[in-house]
């Protein structure tokens, strides 16, 4: 198990990004945003009648019923939800050789982590500017997703800088991306 | 990285701005627009690894310097909003970007012939 991780460090890298203990915390996180999400989206649906809201009144319920929640056929926390599970499983999939031997499987979770954390800021721009309210859990939502980021796009290097390489040195770019090189 | 840490605080404020001291309309608009992005864009600047991205808020900051006069502010809408522009100016820039540990970093994309060779 050493060996093999001590083998899976890109070249010129310190360490593996595709790594467990660089893994596993991204997924831990993606989690409570998960839990988060389907909480509000479970509000918006019905199935619960309040929301927590411990400092902006009826700040989180103005957000959450309004328009702008509703433009896409699923509401806003649902599509939120559903990132934060792709996030977890684009992160959970495949072993520490990853970046090299699944390159589409990381560049995929980085098209999961990246949009997501960039959506939760359009909208906690959006929501004090049209409704003129703050939601705690919209926001908490977004500062989970901005955290990902960082956290996450160093084994999406890795898995560019290996298809460049092979790119560099003759090699089918497709295979690469699938593994098959 | 104190300089992004300083900003991200600054956005932060930003947002909160309206609220503490009182003012709506343009002003609050603007902050409230402006805050997020640079205090995301001040938080990812902390990070080695997108620590690229610290230009963004030098539009952010120019943008702060000059709505107060543009959309008229009020007394202290146009201070806060000064004041956390000109930081802005002058402390986006600040910190060295060096990935030397992550195979030389972004740019190796964009210069192939610089990426470390396979052992």
């Amino acid at each position: 198990m050493a060996s093999e991780t001590t083998a899976s460090v890109p070249p010129g890298w310190q360490g593996n990004p595709s790594s467990w203990p660089q893994r596993l915390p991204i997924i831990g996180v993606a989690l409570v945003g998960f839990a988060i999400a389907t909480y509000l989206a479970l509000y918006q649906y019905g199935v619960v009648d309040t929301v927590w809201e411990p400092f902006f009144g009826d700040g989180s319920e103005n957000v959450l019923d309004s328009k702008l929640s509703r433009v896409l056929p699923v509401s806003d926390a649902t599509l939120g939800a559903a990132g934060y599970l792709a996030d977890a499983v684009t992160g959970l999939l495949f072993g520490v050789a990853r970046w090299r031997t699944q390159p589409w499987i990381v560049i995929v979770f980085g098209f999961a982590v990246g949009p997501l954390g960039l959506t939760s800021i359009l909208l906690v721009i959006a929501q004090p500017v049209l409704y003129d309210s703050f939601c705690t859990l919209c926001m908490t939502s977004a500062a989970i997703s901005l955290a990902m980021i960082p956290a996450a796009v160093d084994e999406v290097l890795a898995s560019l800088q290996h298809l460049r390489r092979v790119q560099r040195r003759g090699g089918s770019l497709w295979a690469a991306f699938w593994g098959r090189s | 990285m104190p300089a992004q840490v300083v900003l991200t605080i600054g956005g932060l404020w930003l947002m909160a701005a309206p609220a503490v001291l009182g003012y709506g309309d343009a002003a609050a608009v603007s902050d409230r627009s402006a805050g997020p992005v640079m205090a995301a864009i001040a938080f990812l600047s902390i990070f080695t690894i997108t620590r690229g991205l610290r230009w963004l808020n030098l539009p952010v900051g120019l943008w702060l310097v000059v709505a107060p006069w543009l959309l008229g502010f009020p007394a202290d809408a146009t201070v806060s909003s000064t004041v956390v522009g000109v930081a802005a100016l002058a402390l986006a820039w600040v910190g060295r970007v060096d990935q030397s540990r992550y195979g030389g970093g972004w740019r190796t994309l964009f210069h192939p012939d610089r990426l470390p060779s396979e052992e």
